[in-house]
């Protein structure tokens, strides 16, 4: 465990001087993300100027929701979204050879073999946003379930991570696999909206099978509805299995190519 | 398309920002397949690598410019899939009851043809940023993630409130869906189209001259570092 | 210095059978044959390695050859653990490659002439850092091995600076230090040399040979630089089609094959009618300049008979190079093969 710390360190810090290099990309990269975060906010911005509540969402609750989706967003654009979208390009060049036959777990290696340290600059800003929208809450309930996100947050990060994966894996099966990035942004997008505007049986899908309400949602819901152990503990019991499962598919893909590649 | 649902279901209002709740469903189908069309990805991609790796010179010695090798290229293509996947709305909306109104249906599409020349003018003017710096792909996706908003894809453009309203509906984006969208649904008539041509025009216009200036100054510096 | 291999003492690597064969599916001109082929897939077998049984002993380098896609690439990376056989076993240092053991693959290293290991947009020192966590390497140790490995290639000075900024021969350099970071005691190298010039390649190959010196490892080479092989190798295997055709050292593999060489003779009075100089060897009548291409016993003979027609202005005896005699060796072997001939071993 301390190994993959300092290795996962180490990367940190190699990544930061190769973000560092391109100081232009730096820049384009952060905004990016901004302009995206931006559009989303204007959705809802724009919707509530015309309505009061969406399914028990005002613009206020809203804006929390949005706060703990893009930290989460940030951390995964900071610490996982290069390597995952880099890897079907990786496996068909063969540098998964170079990583196998390290003493390493090769999932590991392969899923943060570049980090974007550049996005912690959104990882602050975002934070700002969250204390700004806590503060129009009209009560102050919230501020106490705040730690609760120091589970939550990592959980959502691991759920995001797993699934992502599960695209990025398959590349090792279906070798040309280009469109899956494309695949993977239209299925997140379910992650986008609070999963109570969802009719029941879509609500249903990103609570289980396809846990992307687990991203922002359910974290946001736990902070600014009365506490609700069931759904905190499902939260890390999700997480947990989704990791595990990741692990798994991993090790089935892997089978898969040194048994396919030549 | 779900949370336009969401939102009928929930308000419990007969209208939304002044029109009838069906007619947000029916926007969001059509701008659905608005947006992917007025959106260049591959081509401008492909006008940067051109320039970046260098194999552009096999375009500069061709007796056509570069500009009007790949506008050809890019109107072919959206040509060619435009007529293919309006086929889901339009029989998506003939068979529901919807209010599109199918006789504006060419217009709608010729506002967007138009514009079309307008985004390829832009995608040339973000790959002409390659014979000045690395890495332009970065600029392309900020580009069409804003460009979701401004043209409105996301929502109609009119729930915006004001003074916002204004800039965005006098800038040429919101031709790409908005103004085909809202003239093919009711929402628009026909003068905000002649509005919407016009500031196609304009952009155009604007574009062009910056797309110009750029070529002309990458040109020199290309040919100048021999690269 | 150049000895058969012992194989009384103890094994490195061990092979029993060991094969691989690939399923290839066939394709169908068209586009109706890729419609049909898209469910109805006729597959196709492709041994990339015959049964292969093999002995290596500690501290010798092998050099193995063979034309592109004989099943060089295959045995490497079946050794190395990154594909799994057909059939058969192997041991490496004790351990079933392919089961990828933290133990095993900490004692081994893989060098992969076209592929970088070291980071791009980071100078290597950075990368060796990360190397070094990899392998559970104390950090001031690591270090004093990256400096000492890097004063053997002649290449301090370049560690701080970004690897995209360097020369292919010094990434390779780079690749190389990056690879022998934990004194792993089984390297395999894949054409190490490849794309880099005169002067680079003779770099690398005095690096190996002192390496190998000082550190006795065992490695397996592979290399399209015939030079790589003949001058580093202790023993010399063969690969064609799938099978391995000659095992032995580089001396004995030039006196098993019949040596050719080549004569180039000047006539000062050519012939006025055909002579037979050897049994089919035919000198037509008003050749200047004969040139034949015979084995080593014949040369003597027939330069005798040469100069009794007439006298010589000019000779010219040239030896074949090992490249020569390994292209014509393999030349033969496919076309034995193809034909279901005898296989020499």
């Amino acid at each position: 465990m301390k190994k993959y710390f300092r290795v996962f360190a180490a990367i940190f810090k190699a990544s930061a001087i190769s973000d560092l290099e391109y100081r232009l990309n730096f820049i384009v990269k952060i905004g990016t993300d901004l302009i995206w975060y931006g559009t989303q906010v204007a959705i809802f911005e724009v919707l509530f100027h015309h309505t009061r509540s969406i399914s028990g969402w005002t613009i206020e609750s809203t804006r929390v929701f949005m706060a703990v989706l893009f930290l989460v967003d940030a951390l995964w654009m900071m610490l996982f979204s290069e390597s995952l979208e880099r890897m079907s390009d990786k496996v068909r060049r063969g540098d998964l050879d170079l990583l196998l036959v390290k003493p390493i777990s090769s999932q590991f290696m392969m899923s943060v073999q570049k980090m974007s340290p550049a996005y912690v600059a959104n990882v602050f800003l975002i934070l700002g946003w969250l204390i700004w929208a806590l503060n129009q809450l009209p009560d102050f309930s919230a501020w106490s379930r705040l730690p609760l996100l120091i589970i939550t947050i990592p959980c959502a990060l691991i759920i995001t991570y797993a699934l992502r994966f599960f695209f990025s894996a398959t590349a090792l099966i279906f070798t040309r696999a280009e469109n899956i990035t494309y695949v993977w942004h239209q299925v997140y997008r379910l992650a986008t909206r609070p999963d109570t505007i969802y009719p029941p049986w879509l609500r249903y899908t990103v609570l289980t099978f396809l846990p992307l309400g687990f991203v922002g949602s359910v974290p946001a819901r736990l902070i600014l509805e009365t506490p609700d152990t069931v759904l905190l503990s499902a939260c890390v019991f999700v997480a947990v299995v989704c990791l595990y499962a990741s692990h798994r598919y991993w090790n089935f893909a892997l089978r898969f190519y040194s048994s396919a590649s030549s | 398309m779900t949370i336009w649902s969401a939102i009928i279901t929930s308000t419990g209002q007969e209208s939304f920002g002044g029109f009838p709740r069906d007619s947000y469903i029916t926007y969001a189908l059509w701008a659905a397949f608005f947006g992917r069309v007025g959106a260049n990805w591959m081509y401008e991609f492909r006008m940067i690598e051109e320039i970046e790796s260098g194999s552009i010179n096999s375009i500069l010695v061709r007796p056509i410019s570069f500009y009007e090798y790949y506008l050809s290229q890019f109107m072919g293509y959206k040509l060619a899939t435009t007529l293919f996947s309006f086929a889901v709305p339009i029989v998506a909306t003939l068979f529901i009851d919807s209010p599109t109104i199918h006789s504006r249906l060419p217009l709608a599409v010729a506002v967007q043809i138009l514009y079309l020349i307008l985004v390829h003018t832009m995608s040339f003017t973000v790959a002409t940023l390659s014979f000045f710096l690395t890495r332009v792909h970065g600029f392309t996706v900020a580009k069409n993630i804003a460009l979701t908003l401004l043209t409105g894809e996301l929502f109609p453009l009119d729930l915006v409130p004001e003074p916002f309203r204004s800039w965005i509906l006098w800038l040429p984006f919101s031709n790409s869906v908005f103004v085909p969208v809202g003239y093919l649904t009711g929402r628009l008539g026909i003068e905000d189209v002649a509005r919407g041509i016009l500031s196609i025009l304009i952009g155009l216009a604007f574009f062009g001259a910056i797309a110009a200036a750029s070529w002309r100054a990458g040109c020199r510096r290309y040919s100048g570092t021999g690269a | 210095m150049l000895m058969k291999p012992n194989y009384s003492s103890e094994n490195v690597i061990e092979t029993d059978g060991l094969t691989r064969i690939f399923l290839t599916y066939k394709k169908g001109e068209g586009l109706w044959n890729s419609i049909r082929g898209f469910w109805n897939r006729e597959y196709l077998r492709k041994v990339a390695l015959q049964p292969t049984t093999l002995k290596i002993q500690g501290g010798q380098i092998i050099g193995l050859v063979g034309a592109n896609g004989a099943g060089k690439t295959t045995l490497l990376k079946l050794l190395s653990g990154l594909i799994h056989p057909s059939g058969g076993d192997a041991r490496v240092l004790g351990y079933r490659p392919w089961e990828r053991k933290p133990e095993f693959l900490r004692k081994i290293s893989i060098l992969l002439g076209q592929k970088n290991q070291l980071w791009w947009d980071i100078p290597p020192a950075d990368s060796y850092d990360l190397l070094a966590r990899i392998y559970d390497l104390d950090e001031a140790e690591a270090r004093r091995r990256v400096n000492e490995l890097a004063e053997l290639l002649q290449c301090r000075e370049l560690l701080h600076v970004q690897l995209r900024r360097l020369s292919l021969g010094e990434r390779m350099k780079m690749e190389i230090i990056g690879s022998l970071l934990h004194r792993p005691s089984v390297l395999f190298l894949d054409e190490p040399t490849i794309g880099l010039d005169i002067v680079a390649q003779t770099n690398i190959r005095e690096f190996l040979s002192e390496y190998v010196k000082r550190e006795r490892p065992t490695i397996i080479l592979t290399s399209h630089y015939m030079d790589d092989i003949s001058l580093l190798a202790d023993r010399l295997l063969l690969i064609s089609k799938g099978a391995i055709v000659y095992d032995g050292t580089v001396p004995d593999f030039m006196n098993s094959v019949e040596q050719m060489q080549r004569l180039t003779a000047t006539l000062a009075q050519p012939p006025s009618e055909a002579r037979e100089l050897a049994p089919g060897l035919i000198l037509d009548p008003g050749t200047e300049v004969f040139t034949a291409e015979l084995p080593a016993s014949q040369i003597a003979p027939t330069l005798q008979k040469l100069m009794a027609l007439s006298p010589l202005k000019d000779l010219k005896i040239e030896e074949a190079d090992f490249e020569d005699v390994i292209r014509k060796f393999l030349e033969k072997e496919s076309r034995l093969r193809a034909s279901g001939g005898p296989i020499a071993t």
